[in-house]
């Protein structure tokens, strides 16, 4: 039986970018919760919110200064309870970002901590006389900080951060900091969250030796969070940020005692770079070096989100190809990433979005939309820091693009008005009306993906091709002992009738039309159905199978045996 | 069941043989030369079906058959288009070869495995000039010596010895079958989801034919790096190759080097006496090399269609050496710099083979890229190459390192030129191209 998690399509949602309901210029909950018809259409099963905490916005709200309390400009605790209800009643889950690595300074326990080193709070973070501990660690903004320590002058100490300095790292060896951070994330499950996505997971502790990422203190801390959960909150899920190798990051997954998911952050960039080098070998790389995962758990995979694209996971060598490649101007480049929405990066290219999404929705794991790219959203890199990427929902060619009622001059950001990817151009309203259009492209793709739960839960295999520039896979169920497809909780019960469900994929990396000779004398008999259109393609014989794909073109083929004598698919089929 | 192997198929062998294409000649040989110099049964079901092992010889060679026996009028749906699979029908059963047979092919590998490996499914891959292969379930290959030769077969030695060595660029050995005189079969691992480093080339090279590429680090199908994985990876196969051949003595390396440089003049004067003419201050150089370095078993046929990319990096294939050459020529130690060189030869036929079918003026106008695409990507193969810790040691001093080098592609392109001229000529001028940048030591 498998979770919901593993089947669903997550849409990553900045609530102050998504849509303005009291006309302040700044998106809020109720704003988000006015727009559930509209995600409900398109077919996603759950929303990432970014953090919706008191904060002084220093760090797009990652630097939380207040772990009970809504950030004011979305509203208040009755809006997230009314936002949680109205989704729940569309069937759509939320599960929100929780930091719990560090907290702003203008935190109240920072605040108290940084008076003097006898205070209640003085080892609720990591302080320390000089900064010669913990040597090995990198530092990871690199554009900005210089060291892990920075000074602090009232209470005469340095302290620790792995991120910017105005986010001072939490003390988790202190008992008091490990049980309240516990309470945070009851607090929140308790109003009704459906899970987090836990920032920054792989720094909770220190170590002098180490480089101070997956200590082993770290991962007994999150099997003690697991526990809870699993005990108090049944069915909700702790999906962990941790920007590591996956033999790495599939530790956090414990014995399927930690988390229940885990981004895999390499396959993202190399899915770029196969397309612009035209060939599969970026990606059938890093899933071969993929390790299994323990049942029941699953990867996040995603194409863009709210941080630069992360080549944190390439080779000096990739890096550099890839900034050569997707980041003409060094303004698009940010820390050791690319600051810029999906389609941009492709040049405009609706073909090859389409092909990255294909991949993305056929990929071992549940994939993650960010907010906007459903209607193919550009950005602006003129904007400070990752605010390029975090502009406002384009909802309509009206002013503010539909977004809020407030002035101009208001907004948190200015709507996109560039004659390519300005909400003139592109936008939600104009897009609904188009069939045509990317959005309804989307939900097409939402929609069949949804009638095959072995997109999420099947096994993953690469079909051998000769032409480099394809890549072709199957994705099969594994069938239970008693010959049936394992039901999915909440799945189309038409979908998980009793035949085995296998499909495969067919992907052209380049963009020039390309021939492929398919290896599928294993499945000898079977009709190959095309899943958007049920076209029925010619039978696999004996001979390997062959097809033609245009530029960047696609297929996701069922296999099926044929259809009995007299059926109404044999006559249709011929 | 067959009591014995039926002496009324030998009328049929002349014809049957002539089909094949790893027969060497198109003619039927005459009757009198070919014999039965054994078979054998390898397995029946007791009844009508049988795979029977056949050596034949003609002449001075000898060929494998594996033949498969049903009785007659039962079908066999995977011959139909295939008659010059089978041999012809006896004693109320009819003979084909058992390649194509789906059933006997799995028995065959289980036969001579001894039953250590087992398969759902097997197909025939395409076939080869002196093999057949099979690939069952995708996991294993099995390659059927054709034209067998007396001793070793040097592809088996060789990459078995590698990969006993601990070397992991070859295809893990699974399966050998042999007699104390012949090699008959190999098994390896399957490379699932492998591309032929040709093909990955070409894939590189289509931006510079769709006229979109500037220059060939930023194509989109930049070549570079993998160039400098497969350079280290040929490095780190001849550090493989010293430790388990071992090194020629000195006087014989210097020895085969000199042979191959007496040889040149002879051959640049059959490729063209302008070549020849020009040739002298480059003769001269090579003459003069001191000391041409460490001679040491090497690839022999080292080029991009001899590699094979994959998820876990490059694999090298094939160690059977150059075919057009005398087996004792290809098992003889030469410089590394015969693999390296022969690498360069192929980067630069992939960079022309487009140019090669295109009207003149847009081979006038490509022209730049291909010499920058090669440029770029022998560059990277050879950084890649020198990248490799201990590989010092096996090259010459670097004072006579470019001329070895030089000595080494001249050797490589004049065989290329007498290969294309006798079979491709519409591709003479790619050899002949290379043998002029040599010669005016503009390479």
């Amino acid at each position: 039986m498998s979770s919901w998690f593993q089947t669903a399509v997550f849409y990553e949602v900045l609530v102050r970018g998504f849509y303005d309901a009291n006309g302040d210029g700044s998106g809020d909950l109720a704003g988000l919760t006015s727009k559930l018809d509209y995600l409900q259409w398109l077919g996603v099963d759950c929303l990432w919110l970014l953090p919706i905490y008191q904060s002084p916005l220093r760090d797009g709200g990652y630097d939380i200064s207040d772990f009970w309390t809504i950030l004011p400009e979305y509203g208040d605790l009755a809006d997230a309870v009314n936002l949680i209800e109205e989704a729940h009643k569309r069937g759509i889950r939320i599960i929100a970002d929780l930091v719990v690595n560090h907290t702003s300074d203008q935190h109240p326990w920072f605040q108290e901590s940084r008076l003097d080193t006898t205070n209640a709070r003085a080892d609720w973070y990591v302080w320390s006389d000089d900064e010669e501990r913990y040597k090995d660690a990198r530092i990871i903004f690199v554009d900005t900080e210089k060291s892990n320590w920075t000074f602090d002058a009232q209470r005469g100490q340095f302290y620790w951060h792995r991120f910017f300095s105005h986010q001072p790292d939490l003390n988790y060896d202190n008992p008091e900091v490990a049980d309240t951070m516990i309470d945070v994330c009851r607090y929140w499950l308790d109003i009704g969250l459906d899970g987090f996505r836990l920032d920054a997971v792989p720094y909770l502790f220190e170590r002098d030796g180490t480089n101070c990422e997956n200590l082993p203190e770290t991962h007994e801390y999150l099997r003690r969070l697991r526990k809870e959960v699993d005990a108090l909150y049944p069915g909700r899920v702790l999906l962990a940020e941790a920007n590591q190798w996956p033999e790495d990051v599939v530790e956090y997954f414990g014995d399927g005692d930690e988390c229940h998911m885990c981004f895999h952050f390499p396959v993202m960039p190399r899915m770029f770079m196969a397309v612009r080098r035209e060939q599969r070998y970026p990606i059938t790389e890093i899933l071969a070096r993929t390790p299994q995962i323990p049942p029941g758990c699953q990867w996040g995979i995603f194409l863009r989100n709210h941080d630069e694209l992360t080549l944190e996971m390439v080779t000096d060598e990739e890096r550099d190809y890839m900034w050569a490649e997707y980041a003409k101007d060094p303004r698009m480049k940010r820390n050791i990433g690319i600051g810029r929405r999906l389609a941009p990066l492709v040049d405009g290219d609706r073909r090859v979005a389409e092909l990255l999404h294909a991949l993305l929705f056929s990929f071992p794991g549940s994939p993650i939309l960010y907010y906007g790219d459903e209607i193919g959203m550009g950005d602006n890199i003129y904007l400070g820091d990752r605010d390029g990427v975090r502009t406002p929902m384009q909802w309509s060619p009206d002013r503010n693009a539909g977004f809020s009622r407030a002035d101009f001059a208001q907004l948190y950001l200015p709507p996109l008005m560039d004659p390519v990817y300005g909400y003139q151009a592109v936008n939600v309203e104009a897009q609904m009306r188009n069939p045509s259009s990317i959005l309804h492209w989307m939900k097409r793709m939402l929609e069949v993906r949804k009638q095959h739960p072995v997109f999420g839960t099947g096994s993953f295999e690469v079909i051998t091709v000769d032409n480099p520039s394809v890549l072709a896979y199957v994705r099969s169920a594994v069938e239970p002992e008693d010959g049936a497809a394992a039901p999915v909780e909440g799945a189309d019960p038409d979908a998980t009738a009793s035949r085995p469900d296998i499909v495969l994929c067919v992907c052209n990396l380049s963009k020039l039309a390309q021939p492929a000779e398919l290896p599928l004398q294993r499945w000898e008999g079977k009709i190959p159905i095309e899943l958007l259109g049920r076209v029925p393609f010619p039978r696999i014989g004996e001979l390997p199978y062959f097809v033609t794909l245009a530029p960047y073109g696609f297929y996701w083929f069922e296999l099926v045996d044929p259809p009995g004598r007299g059926s109404p698919a044999a006559e249709g089929g011929g | 069941m067959l009591s014995d192997w039926p002496a009324d198929l030998q009328a049929a062998l002349p014809g049957y043989l002539a089909a094949q294409r790893w027969f060497s000649g198109a003619e039927p040989p005459p009757a009198e030369a070919v014999r039965t110099a054994s078979s054998r049964r390898l397995w029946s079901d007791g009844h009508a079906r049988e795979l029977w092992q056949v050596l034949v010889g003609v002449g001075e060679a000898v060929y494998q058959l594996v033949l498969g026996v049903r009785p007659a009028g039962e079908p066999a749906e995977f011959l139909q288009g295939r008659d010059k699979a089978v041999l012809g029908s006896v004693e109320g059963v009819y003979v084909y070869d058992a390649v194509w047979d789906p059933e006997l092919a799995k028995t065959l590998l289980e036969v001579i495995s001894g039953g250590s490996q087992k398969a759902d499914r097997s197909r025939p891959m395409g076939a080869e000039q002196s093999n057949s292969s099979l690939v069952f379930d995708d996991r294993l290959i099995l390659k059927l010596f054709r034209r067998l030769r007396p001793g070793r077969n040097p592809d088996v030695e060789v990459t078995t010895a590698l990969a006993s060595a601990g070397f992991g660029h070859v295809a893990a050995p699974l399966v050998e079958w042999r007699d104390d005189e012949y090699d008959f079969a190999f098994g390896q691992q399957y490379l699932a989801g492998g591309t032929e480093g040709w093909a990955l080339a070409l894939t590189s090279l289509r931006d510079l034919y769709t006229g979109a590429a500037g220059a060939p680090a930023e194509a989109g199908g930049d070549f570079a790096a993998e160039a400098a994985r497969l350079g280290r990876v040929t490095a780190e196969m001849h550090v493989a190759l010293r430790d388990v051949f071992g090194q020629a003595q000195k006087g014989d390396a210097q020895r085969s080097w000199q042979a191959m440089v007496h040889g040149l003049p002879a051959r640049l004067e059959r490729a063209g006496p302008a070549l020849e003419d020009a040739a002298g201050p480059l003769l001269e150089r090579l003459s003069a090399v001191p000391d041409p370095g460490p001679a040491i078993r090497v690839h022999g046929d080292f080029h991009l269609g001899q590699v094979m990319r994959t998820d876990l990096g490059w694999y090298v294939l094939d160690f059977e050496g150059e075919p057009a050459r005398p087996l004792e020529e290809r098992l003889a130690p030469a410089s590394p710099y015969k693999d390296v060189t022969g690498m360069l030869r192929s980067l630069h036929y992939a960079s022309r083979h487009a140019l090669v079918e295109r009207a003149v003026d847009d081979w006038v106008e490509m022209l730049p890229a291909a010499e920058a695409w090669e440029a770029h990507n022998r560059q990277a193969f050879l950084d890649g190459y020198s990248s490799c810790p201990r590989i010092g040691e096996l090259l010459p001093d670097p004072a006579s390192s470019p001329a070895v080098m030089v000595g080494y592609e001249l050797d490589k392109a004049l065989y290329e030129l007498e290969y294309e001229r006798a079979h491709r000529p519409e591709w003479v001028s790619i050899p002949m191209d290379a043998l002029e940048r040599l010669v005016a030591g503009t390479s």
